[in-house]
């Protein structure tokens, strides 16, 4: 009776009008973003939603780079900097939380209670220091300065993770050391392939951080050469008072073109967590 | 196997033979009389290593410690090269630092030092006991099996103590220092003023009593848009999850794909983005000043001016943030509960159906329970992000908001400001860096002592075991 009910199509219509409602709002803002980087008009167009003519003129002025915009440069040195952040952090964040969440030592409370109080503090207190000390060693200005900044305190980012890790069977390990299975080997053989879908989550945020950050990447690529920007200061520098007006669609065409390869790493992750761990292990 | 017995200090010093008393003074001699070579070497290197730091560059900076240096950069010519040159200066922020550093690797090395003793006089109980005592190759194996967590955190935690922990004690010393526009080394020293910043930030010492007023009204701030940021997208973020969840979506991979496209933008496109969507002479302006809207808002008195002022004026533009978190939040939110949510035991939901639950029920009873087992730590996290959440707070107002209480202005704050982004303003445009760590400072206690609360309430009583 209550599962004829539950089934209706009227309520599934209904749900499924509400969802599509949501989507609407949700993706609005994305649909003016498009559109507005097929104009013709290099300002900003208040009068009509979408755009009176349609060209592709400001993507293809994308690749032909000027003294303000580089567009091809800013996606390369964001990409490097993603790259190697998105490995270091990943390693950092996993590691972390396996070691507060499986392993069992003296130091652990006084560590994760000491990774409490430092997430208290705001990054831009640390940041401003962190940038002197920086400048102190040459490391403004450059790669490794930036890969350092987002990913050398990552670790401090492991709760997530380690939450993950509690709800993972314990008795899988114990069989495990039983069997003479190295710490090592549990952690890379059987609990890392357990949780993929909080790995792919820790990989999907880490390669994120270079291109939604552009505070840090301001703050440490000062000296204004643009060829040195990240795609984040480059596009943020677009719509400066003076340059909004010849920019805007120019940094509609940018940022379209910075999302697409983002929106279908998201999707090929989004898979990850569909499977997530359903597939094996025992279940608690 | 690692010999575990516990052994304190003294009791090292005390009881420990000829070999345990001679590593207090060469560090290698307890593991060179237990034949453990490798070991001896690494330790002797180390101290060597220490020591030509102490002499070649931490005594360059601590004994100037006390004044923050005292000679000012003078430029002379020099007749010999021709050339102008500046005489042999102090740089205040320099002997900061290195002294501060200096002072970490000390601390490091006394830690590392009497846990050596406790070490060698273990090895010395061991071979009394005549145990088998690991040769070098056996210790390295150990660093996969019961020391595998060393190897994992070693890297991380280092990480954190030169880009977290030293920055932030660096700051908090800045924070007793006149360090500021008037006193910016190189060309400039700067000095100890012990608590003074404190006083001008609590309204004391006359010229500066507006801070104690922008402080006030920016923490109230601060602290309301936290709580709703957090619980909006919180709670949003799960209930849009059980929605494209539920049996009845059609095509869920294609919703999901949706809402995701939109925080696949990255931040600083979206927000930019939707914030000239927003502006005064913007498009959503257009739009609501043809269907009439507008006029309709301006005849209730909630608009004064020709156009609606969605991120210039106060109120407006406060519920605007908010709820422009909103959209930027909940997906993010939503992907992670769905992750969790995929672990939800089903023989609960299952049997709780059976026995004739509601929907709403088993949200409340079971499914809210569950998430925030495994994500209310993330809560806390996500609250004290949201505190000194940077991007939406500043991609949203700056250069568009203009404060006009005049008050507030002399501080260089405005009503919409978070205190991180009041403190990035003070610290880029203003080279305010005393007032900054202050503020800095003043964040985090009042941040540790909400968070830590609710924090230890969370985790009381270790409950990890619960779901497993």
């Amino acid at each position: 009776m209550k599962k004829i009910k539950e089934n209706r199509t009227s309520t599934i219509v209904l749900h499924n009008i509400l969802i599509g409602v949501l989507a609407f709002i949700w993706l609005v803002p994305i649909i003016w973003l498009l559109c507005t980087s097929f104009s013709t008009y290099d300002g900003m167009n208040t009068s009509t939603f979408f755009p009176e003519q349609w060209s592709i003129s400001h993507y293809v002025r994308l690749f032909q780079p000027d003294s303000v915009a580089q567009f091809p440069r800013w996606f390369l040195n964001t990409f490097v900097i993603a790259c190697a952040n998105c490995v270091i952090s990943t390693l950092f964040i996993l590691m972390v939380a396996y070691a507060t969440s499986v392993m069992r030592f003296p130091m652990r409370k006084p560590l994760m209670n000491m990774a409490v109080i430092l997430n208290l503090f705001p990054g831009m207190l640390a940041m401003i220091a962190v940038y002197f000390t920086l400048k102190t060693f040459n490391l403004t200005n450059n790669y490794l300065g930036l890969i350092l900044v987002y990913s050398a305190s990552s670790g401090l980012g492991y709760l997530i993770a380690k939450g993950f890790f509690d709800t993972v069977p314990r008795a899988l390990c114990e069989s495990a050391r039983i069997d003479g299975c190295s710490e090592a080997r549990i952690f890379f053989q059987m609990i890392l392939p357990l949780s993929r879908p909080i790995v792919v989550y820790t990989v999907i945020s880490s390669f994120l951080v270079p291109w939604m950050d552009f505070v840090y990447a301001k703050m440490i690529l000062n000296a204004g050469i643009s060829s040195q920007y990240t795609v984040a200061v480059g596009l943020y520098r677009m719509l400066d008072k003076s340059l909004i007006n010849t920019y805007f669609t120019q940094f509609c065409a940018g940022g379209v073109l910075v999302s697409i390869p983002i929106s279908a790493l998201f999707v090929i992750m989004q898979k990850f967590y569909v499977e997530g761990v359903t597939g094996g292990a025992v279940k608690g | 196997m690692e010999d575990q017995r516990k052994v304190s200090f003294a009791e090292a010093l005390t009881k420990g033979d000829l070999f345990v008393k001679l590593s207090l003074l060469w560090m290698g001699a307890g593991y060179a009389r237990r034949k453990q070579y490798v070991k001896a070497a690494i330790m002797t290197v180390l101290e060597l290593a220490v020591i030509l730091f102490t002499v070649n560059f931490a005594m360059q900076y601590i004994p100037k410690f006390g004044t923050l240096g005292t000679v000012s950069p003078v430029r002379s010519f020099n007749v010999d090269t021709m050339k102008n040159e500046f005489n042999d200066y102090d740089n205040s922020f320099q002997i900061l630092l290195f002294s501060l550093f200096s002072f970490v690797v000390w601390a490091a090395f006394v830690a590392v030092w009497v846990k050596n003793i406790m070490d060698v006089y273990r090895l010395q109980l061991m071979e009394e006991a005549g145990e088998h005592i690991n040769s070098f190759k056996e210790d390295l194996v150990s660093f996969k099996e019961e020391k595998f967590h060393i190897t994992l955190l070693t890297l991380p935690v280092l990480g954190v103590v030169v880009f977290t922990v030293i920055p932030i004690l660096l700051l908090i010393l800045v924070a007793f220092t006149n360090y500021d526009q008037n006193h910016m080394p190189p060309s400039g020293l700067f000095n100890w003023v012990g608590f003074n910043n404190f006083i001008s930030l609590f309204g004391g010492g006359g010229l500066t009593v507006s801070f104690g007023y922008a402080f006030v009204r920016v923490l109230g701030w601060t602290l309301v848009w936290s709580f709703f940021a957090t619980i909006t997208t919180y709670v949003g973020g799960i209930l849009l999850s059980l929605l494209l969840n539920s049996k009845k979506t059609r095509l869920p991979k294609l919703w999901r794909t949706l809402f995701i496209a939109t925080i696949a933008v990255p931040q600083f496109v979206s927000l930019l983005l939707v914030r000239n969507f927003f502006s005064n002479g913007g498009i959503v302006n257009t739009i609501c000043a043809n269907i009439g809207l507008t006029g309709f808002l301006q005849k209730i008195g909630l608009v004064s001016t020709s156009y609606i002022p969605f991120l210039s004026a106060p109120g407006w533009a406060h519920v605007m943030i908010i709820l422009i978190n909103i959209w930027i939040g909940v997906p993010y939110q939503m992907l992670i509960a769905t992750g969790v949510l995929m672990n939800l035991p089903t023989e609960q939901v299952e049997s709780a159906k059976v026995d004739g639950a509601k929907p709403f029920q088993i949200f409340r009873k079971i499914t809210m329970p569950y998430m925030l087992f495994v994500t209310g730590s993330a809560l806390v996290t996500d609250f004290v992000k949201n505190i000194n959440n940077f991007n939406v707070i500043y991609l949203l107002t700056e250069n568009v908001y203009t404060t006009t209480n005049q008050v507030m202005a002399n501080s260089q704050a405005k009503e919409v400001d978070l205190l991180v982004t009041w403190l990035f303003r003070l610290t880029q445009d203003y080279y305010n860096y005393k007032m900054a760590s202050v503020i800095g400072i003043v964040v985090f206690v009042i941040c540790a002592v909400f968070t830590l609360i609710a924090f230890n309430r969370m985790i009381r009583g270790d409950k990890e075991g619960t779901y497993q």
